[in-house]
């Protein structure tokens, strides 16, 4: 081994000679180098298999060990890492777009939004953000569907200042009226680009036919709910959501546990305390099962087949998880990745997923993206792939390469501290069961063949399927060149043409 | 990678119709948005090392994210060492890096050496066919596309065809539709019915003859990393580079360097015909089906002029089709040798043990003969504006490009500053364009330098009744003030301050480690990474004036305005 010589300088005119400056190519070495080589090579294993590992002995961090209480109840979880000069600091909120209004959806999302951008009673909008980032601190707001967040990231050495601009903006924040007519005009401007995209198309129009245009993760803003929105409705929900009683606290970076603590009673004092908010509402609505279509000139179709599915604590929950592996989520070795993308070559990405939520059941879904001829082939073979899971067992072959992939990545759920508390914050929010990822390995390594079966038959069924397209349906309607599948093979051909909706008003356009 | 540009961004708005999200072909510049560490920040030690066959090798252990190693390799070669005709031919070859070698990917090498021989040959009389015949009818207008199926003659059909089956073999797949036929009718019969024996009997014998002739094992690379835990493998084409990269746990070190080597070692182009399908799915993916990839492309194109920059990392469809095996061992042998690579591991390793193993694997690279040609074509001078008008379903938006410099140069530190200036929530455009004229729903500048030239760039987008052209000449009016005035003190020592707290984020996780160490080692030395920071911090209000009034000439801009199609 030797040491590269000095770095090249990097110039316009030197750019011509960087590679034999850097090498230091010596041609008349070259064919003693390979036959150096060749006897390297013959004395490697000749396949992975024949490598031995070490064994990596990995227990699983318990929530408790990093879990603290501050004498008001706040629950804060602390995990110190000393590598940079950095602390990072995340507040998790119950509820989120679940309690918007049918009236206002959106409410929520704007009003983390605006606790952001509008100021606090004492600072406005602009002195806020100028003292924030002559910090290099970040903050950040947003509402999820059931949980909304505030994080702060900010250098050691600027912690309390940061602090305390971080939760004047949650505890005060102004609403200042300017910055809510600015961040309404560039909200529509979005609202504007919705047909875009057809993948967008595509995501709007599935939460809507899985969870209902009335249910939360299916209901979405228009221009007249933006134009809606008042200081005062953003009051109301502020004070709803972002509130001691309703919040968990996890603190990650270069500090010591103790001072922390202690800084955080403080820094909490006088807040008021509210209750916590409700679980979110469950959706009534029911898919019917289905093809479905929105028009787009487009050379290639976007595509969503499946239905809805389990709970996340549903017994079912780990077998189906190796289901979807060895079906489509594993990448390469799943085999809808396989049989579309690499024995067909009609697609680039092709996967399913499963998303099982806590409070009501999921979804599953798999979906691809193809050159508009051939969607009716990617789609059947996809639901040839579910019916043969159900049918037939899987391979030995195929369940030990999902089972030992999701046990051996294991540790990387907890990779990095920022992580792991957000793993510790989510589960006690969510009342995750004791011991969850103390037993996670052995349940996983449990699951057999007959499992995978049981499960396929008991919670995929291409029956009971939706299929939606985002395309040309002419070109997509009629299949492929060589009369290997067309659209008429699913549901006895029927489709429901769906409107593509205006922007703004999500009404249908002609 | 992705989540450390859109921290710093994310403040500056709306995202701009030209920022694409690219997972796999990384298209834009990173090094100034990924820089920088303070002056009296703490360093990167990076351990290097080269072997004899002149693979070289950076490793940087650390430890507080136990049990894991980021570990990937960089071939010094992208879209920019094309040349027409094989325009994406770097792109291609990463993804046939993951289709396996004599070992990895087959269960009988002379078998499938056998088909890929046959597979070439009628390839290449395919390609001969459509470059004279094809080409031909195209230019007489008789056709419309060369390369569609529905064009072919009656030999080029049956060329196809024969390379259709052939391919359906070595897969494994040569009877699957008459097993599928098959297994209808069985599943058809009743219960105990006499039919069913024949059929079973039908049914074995054609898995058995299908079985006989399949020599690949389908993504046998990936399954091997998949079993042993590896994560998040993948690889990015970009201009000037190849980079592929695994997250491994710490114990599979040696299980990752027997891949890799084996891979460089004796990779064999495996499914070099059908993955074409796959990359052309890939463009109408990323360029074709959003709503204004092929307006940016044309931009790109219309912006370079002489460089190899103006050619899409992807490829022009028509090349994609073109490119020959004989080419691809070509680039191969050039491009693929150790002396144009280098390793990068980060992570939870011990270096003590990791290089004899890294030793004892990568050296049995062959150094080649080929020396990769020097890429000597120069941009030429900019002699007046140039404007793209693109009207589609796109939001109203605008983008204005200057020539700049390359990574490396002496003014990209400054170029690299005045971007900061203009963006995030108190930067100049949303200051000026978003809030101030009320007229942008978003903005936002980049310094994108590449090893060979560089360019800096403007967008924003309307909102509103507001016209592009109104953006457009609300920047020229920012311009004018960074032409004329100096930047406040206060101003910069923020921006100063953002740059060296956000060079601590990005080394907090390995990849993008890993990853700024691939682009600053290819585009100017690896040792930059502590370079930058003291050389962002040496900066002045006056440099940036100077920077500001040396570039951004009206002669040296090109502009693209995007309005909705009525």
């Amino acid at each position: 081994m030797n040491v590269r010589p000095s770095a090249i300088v990097l110039a316009l005119a030197l750019t011509t000679s960087a590679w034999v400056a850097s090498v230091g190519f010596v041609p008349e070495l070259l064919s003693s180098r390979a036959s150096a080589a060749d006897a390297v090579a013959a004395s490697l294993p000749t396949r992975p298999e024949q490598i031995a590992f070490d064994p990596l002995a990995f227990d699983p961090p318990a929530a408790k060990d990093f879990r603290h209480v501050l004498p008001d109840g706040t629950v804060v979880y602390l995990a110190e890492s000393h590598e940079f000069p950095l602390i990072d600091l995340s507040i998790t909120f119950k509820g989120g777009s679940s309690l918007d209004s049918a009236e206002i959806p959106g409410l929520a999302s704007m009003t983390a939004r605006m606790i952001r951008e509008g100021g606090t009673k004492n600072l406005s909008p602009e002195t806020f953000d100028e003292q924030l980032d002559f910090l290099a601190t970040q903050a950040s707001v947003s509402a999820g569907g059931t949980f909304s967040t505030a994080s702060m990231n900010c250098l050691k050495k600027t912690f309390d200042e940061s602090l305390a601009l971080f939760l004047e903006m949650l505890r005060e924040p102004a609403f200042d009226a300017e910055r809510l007519a600015t961040t309404k005009a560039r909200q529509i401007a979005q609202l504007e680009q919705r047909n875009d995209d057809a993948s967008d198309i595509l995501g709007r129009e599935w939460r809507q036919l899985l969870f209902g245009a009335e249910h939360f993760e299916g209901s979405l803003p228009t221009l007249a709910s933006v134009e809606a929105i008042t200081p005062e409705r953003l009051s109301a929900m502020h004070k709803q959501i972002f509130h001691p009683g309703n919040m968990i606290v996890s603190v990650s970076g270069d500090f010591d546990s103790t001072e922390m603590l202690a800084t955080l009673e403080k820094a909490f004092a006088n807040w008021e305390r509210g209750e916590p908010v409700a679980d979110p509402p469950v959706p009534d609505h029911t898919l019917t099962p289905g093809v479905y279509h929105v028009p787009k000139d487009i050379p290639q179709g976007k595509v969503a087949i499946g239905m809805r599915s389990i709970t996340r604590d549903d017994p079912d929950a780990i077998a189906l998880d190796v289901l979807n592996d060895i079906l489509g989520g594993g990448g390469f070795t799943s085999r809808i990745m396989r049989s579309v993308r690499s024995n067909e070559g009609l697609a680039y990405s092709a996967s399913s997923r499963l998303s099982p939520r806590v409070d009501y059941p999921g979804e599953f879904r798999a979906g691809f993206e193809s050159k508009n001829p051939t969607v009716a082939l990617a789609t059947k073979i996809i639901l040839q792939q579910i019916a043969d899971v159900r049918n037939e067992l899987v391979t030995e072959e195929e369940l030990e390469t999902a089972k030992q992939s999701l046990i051996e990545t294991f540790p990387r759920v907890f990779e990095s501290k920022p992580q792991m508390l957000s793993v510790f914050v989510s589960d006690e929010w969510t009342n995750r069961p004791e011991g969850f990822w103390q037993t996670y390995r052995n349940r996983v390594q449990a699951v057999t063949a007959e499992d995978v079966q049981r499960v396929a038959r008991k919670h995929l069924d291409p029956a009971k399927m939706a299929i939606l397209v985002v395309g040309n349906w002419e070109e997509v309607a009629k299949g492929d060149l060589d009369g290997r599948a067309t659209m008429a093979d699913f549901f006895g051909g029927e489709v429901t043409h769906l409107p593509l909706r205006d922007p703004l008003t999500l009404e249908p356009v002609e | 990678m992705q989540s450390v540009i859109q921290k710093r961004m994310v403040s500056a708005g709306t995202a701009m119709a030209s920022m694409r999200a690219c997972r796999v072909l990384l298209c834009a510049g990173v090094l100034g948005l990924l820089a920088a560490f303070p002056a009296s920040g703490q360093q990167v030690e990076v351990e290097e090392f080269t072997l004899d066959n002149g693979m070289q090798f950076l490793l940087v252990p650390r430890s507080d994210q136990p049990n894991v190693v980021s570990a990937g390799w960089v071939a010094r070669v992208g879209s920019v060492n094309e040349r027409p005709g094989i325009t994406g031919i770097s792109h291609f070859f990463e993804h046939m890096m993951f289709k396996g070698t004599d070992t990895i990917g087959t269960r009988n090498p002379e078998r499938d050496a056998a088909y890929r021989a046959e597979q070439k040959r009628l390839r290449d009389a395919i390609n001969e066919l459509v470059w004279t015949e094809q080409y031909e009818r195209f230019r007489r207008g008789e056709i419309n596309d060369p390369w569609d199926p529905a064009n072919d003659t009656a030999d080029l059909r049956r060329l196809r065809t024969q390379l259709a089956d052939l391919i359906r073999a070595q897969q494994g797949r040569s009877a699957a539709e008459a097993i599928a036929d098959v297994q209808r009718k069985l599943a058809a019969l009743e219960e105990g019915s006499a039919e069913a024996k024949p059929l079973m009997e039908q049914l074995e014998s054609l898995q058995k003859q299908q079985a006989e002739a399949a020599t690949i094992v389908k993504d046998e690379f990936d399954q091997v990393y998949t079993k042993a835990g590896g994560s998040g493998m993948n690889a990015f084409t970009s201009y000037d580079l190849t980079c592929y990269f695994i997250t491994v746990p710490s114990n599979k070190l040696e299980l990752w360097a027997w891949m890799e080597s084996d891979r460089l070692d004796d990779s064999v182009f495996r499914e070099f015909y059908s993955e074409r399908d796959v990359v052309h799915e890939e463009r109408r993916l990323r360029t074709e089906s959003t709503p204004t990839g092929r307006f940016q492309e044309q931009f790109d194109s219309l912006f370079w002029v002489s460089s190899g920059y103006s050619w899409p990392v992807i490829g022009w469809p028509s090349d994609l089709n073109s490119y020959t095996f004989d080419q691809a061992l070509e680039y191969w042998n050039t491009y693929y040798r150790p002396g144009n690579l280098f390793g990068v591991l980060v992570g939870d390793f011990d270096p003590e043990e990791a290089k004899p193993l890294i030793e004892r694997y990568f050296s049995r690279l062959d150094p080649g003969t080929n020396k990769p040609a020097p890429v000597v074509t120069l941009e030429v001078e900019q002699l007046a504006e140039k404007r793209m008008n693109a009207t589609g379903d796109v939001p109203p938006s605008v983008e204005i490009r200057y020539h700049t410099v390359p990574a490396g140069h002496a003014d990209s530190y400054a170029l690299d500053m005045l971007a900061e200036i203009l963006n995030g929530r108190t930067g100049r455009l949303y200051k000026g364009l978003v809030e101030g004229r009320g007229i942008a729903a978003g903005a936002r500048a980049s310094s994108d330098t590449r090893h060979y030239a560089g360019l800096f760039s403007v967008s924003g987008q309307a909102r509103g009744e507001a016209d592009p052209d109104a953006l457009e000449q609300a920047w020229y009016e920012e311009l004018a003030r960074l032409q004329t005035e100096d930047i406040p003190e206060r101003e910069l020592e923020k921006v100063k301050n953002g740059v060296a707290a956000d060079s601590y984020r990005s080394l907090e996780s390995n990849m993008s480690l890993l990853i700024q160490l691939a682009f600053y080692e290819t585009l100017v030395d690896w040792r930059e990474i502590n370079e930058t920071p003291k050389k962002y911090d040496t900066v002045t209000a006056a440099d940036i004036r100077r920077v500001a009034n040396t570039y951004f000439k009206p002669t040296n801009r090109s502009v693209a305005t995007y309005r909705r199609e009525q």
